[in-house]
């Protein structure tokens, strides 16, 4: 905008810059406005490099192949015919929507506790939230996974969401306590004084003004369960349970890499996240966490 | 963003929390004091059962691996069994490995660039979104991309951008007559192509942090510092940072959570090689665990490295609590 006139005409005093800030407004702001697009641009470019890398490799045929047509499916229609994407694309589905409802029902009136209440009980489950958020997640899942195999949770795809939804549920909670700050408490107040009791305040008033907060918690959630590599490989062996992630790994245990299938796969696996936050990112803010978390 | 006095602070936090449900205004003001306890404690129990299911998951997955872990970092056990029992004999031993030291070395290399560079990154990127810009949200959107995309993905695509001969980093290198470069191969290479994957994968993560911390402060502060005649450096220094100054410390402790346990970005990439250059201390657990079948020692690493982001992390987390920086 009009700092660079700004800048240059700072030393000449306040007055003057201001009154040639006005004059030249019009055109410099129209430069600018041009400018910060190409920036932005080149930033862009530059940082979707690896993801669009991802999706030329997929079109492009494997060197072996005999066709030499610039793009081709025959990646996509071998990952399709001959692994086992369908199975892999249905227990990543299981598990990331089970995590998804999981995390929204615990999430919901948790966040509602923490955005509302105020006692040292409160700020102490607060503290706890965040004490488990620091923990890596590797040193719960070597216990959880001999926990898991004693009541027959491992190698179980309900089991692994379970522990998804604990990994998220600290994050969950103050997204949700961050919208539910938002909502000014005097709508459940008037609530209260119609009869409306706290727990059917949040049922009736609040949850239905926060569906823009369950949303973010979801598409959270959602990510957290489908992109999740390392509690997948610790819980699951046996090839019928396997989520994508894992599906994707097994196309390096072969000898030499077929990187044309490697990346038809890579594809089909950020499909739906990218679709959902095409879709969604406006709904989508994390910024808020910040407040809930040492605001107040 | 004024530091002020902490008695102001505190009246300014009581101002803030308004009517609270177990406070003093509200509903039951006019009631008897007996109903209104009775209604308070009514309301207390409600309020528990609502985060009871959350604390439940909290302990499962946190409590008692906790103590699990624990008893297996003194003892001599497997995943199977539990072994017998051997003091501290596994942490003795794993201080006195070289490989210990390294990865420690280089978790804090990788944590430190991983929190100050993709702030630096989010930052500049969110400042540059608040001004007016063609398609804003369409470069928004394109820009959490890198957050969004599963890591084994995005971990594959870098792994294959920068070690197939064929592909991009290695042909640009063969260009600039840098010979050919064996990037994954190459200990300082790979520990720096790491790192910046790192920056990579968390500057959405900030730039969502820090948009979400600028669109708090008002245009109007800008117009006032600008009719002074402070450079567009001066205004950031100057009324920027100290605005951001609290989202900022609370991202910063975030990302040294996300970074300082991060396994699979590492793991995926590099699989904490060329000989264990860019093995981070959970990467070394999960590989002494899996790897070296030594669940004791392995549990031991993990235990230090919860017990290094647990406490840097609450100690910062109150600091950031009790300050005096107010937006």
């Amino acid at each position: 905008m009009s700092t660079v006139a700004t800048q240059a005409l700072g030393q000449t005093g306040t007055a003057v810059a201001s009154t040639s800030t006005a004059l030249q407004g019009p055109t410099k702001r129209k430069k600018g406005y041009w400018g910060y697009t190409a920036v932005l641009f080149v930033i862009t470019a530059v940082a979707l490099v690896p993801i669009g890398v991802t999706v030329w490799e997929a079109f492009t045929p494997q060197v072996s192949s005999t066709s030499h047509a610039t793009l081709t499916w025959a990646n996509f229609s071998y990952v399709f015919s001959q692994t086992g994407v369908f199975t892999w694309l249905r227990n990543s589905g299981i598990v990331a929507v089970t995590t998804m409802l999981l995390a929204i029902c615990v999430a919901c009136p948790a966040g509602y506790v923490l955005s509302r209440a105020r006692s040292k009980a409160i700020n102490g489950y607060a503290l706890l939230l965040f004490i488990g958020q620091s923990f890596p997640v590797i040193v719960s899942a070597i216990p959880l996974f001999i926990l898991f195999s004693k009541v027959n949770l491992d190698d179980n795809l309900i089991g692994v969401a379970i522990v998804y939804v604990c990994s998220s549920i600290s994050v969950a909670t103050w997204m949700m306590a961050a919208y539910i700050d938002t909502i000014p408490v005097s709508l459940e107040e008037s609530g209260w004084i119609d009869g409306c009791s706290l727990f059917g305040g949040f049922m009736r008033i609040v949850l239905r003004n926060c569906l823009p907060g369950i949303l973010s918690t979801a598409i959270f959630s959602f990510l957290i369960a489908w992109n999740d590599f390392l509690i997948a490989v610790v819980f699951l062996r046996s090839d019928s349970n396997f989520t994508l992630p894992l599906g994707l790994e097994t196309f390096f245990a072969e000898n030499t890499t077929q990187w044309g299938y490697v990346m038809a796969l890579s594809v089909i696996v950020m499909i739906p996240p990218v679709i959902i936050f095409s879709f969604l990112h406006k709904y989508f803010s994390i910024g808020g966490i910040s407040g809930a978390l040492g605001g107040h | 963003m004024a530091v002020a006095a902490p008695s102001r602070i505190k009246a300014l936090n009581r101002a803030r929390r308004g009517v609270g449900l177990g406070g003093s205004g509200g509903v039951g003001r006019s009631d008897p004091p007996q109903r209104q306890r009775r209604i308070s404690a009514h309301r207390r129990w409600t309020m528990g059962l609502m985060v009871l299911p959350s604390v439940l998951m909290v302990v499962i997955i946190y409590a008692y691996p906790l103590f699990f872990s624990g008893s297996l970092s003194v003892h001599n056990g497997t995943l199977l069994n539990t072994g017998s029992f051997i003091g501290l004999d596994n942490f003795s031993a794993i201080f006195s490995q070289s490989a210990f030291w390294q990865a420690a070395n280089f978790t804090l290399i990788y944590t430190v660039v991983g929190v100050f560079g993709s702030w630096a990154v989010g930052l500049g990127l969110a400042i540059l979104l608040r001004h007016k810009v063609h398609a804003k949200n369409v470069f928004k959107a394109l820009l959490l991309l890198p957050w969004v995309v599963p890591v084994v993905v995005s971990a594959t695509s870098w792994q294959w951008l920068v070690s197939t001969p064929g592909s991009l980093l290695p042909s640009v290198a063969r260009d600039l007559g840098l010979g050919n470069l064996y990037v994954l191969t190459n200990p300082a290479l790979a520990k720096t192509v790491v790192c910046v994957y790192k920056v990579w994968l968390s500057f959405p993560f900030m730039m969502l942090m820090m948009s979400g911390a600028l669109a708090a402060v008002e245009e109007d502060v800008y117009e006032a510092a600008r009719v002074d005649g402070a450079t567009a450096w001066q205004q950031f220094k100057g009324v920027t940072l100290p605005l951001i100054l609290r989202p900022t410390y609370i991202s910063w402790v975030l990302m040294f959570i996300f970074c300082i346990g991060d396994f699979q970005s590492i793991y995926l990439l590099t699989g904490g090689g060329p000989i264990g250059a860019s093995t981070t201390l959970v990467v070394l657990s999960y590989q002494t665990v899996f790897g070296d079948f030594q669940t004791g020692q392995g549990v031991a690493i993990g235990l230090i490295v919860a017990l290094i982001s647990v406490v840097v992390a609450v100690f910062l987390f109150q600091r950031i609590k009790r300050s005096r920086i107010y937006l």
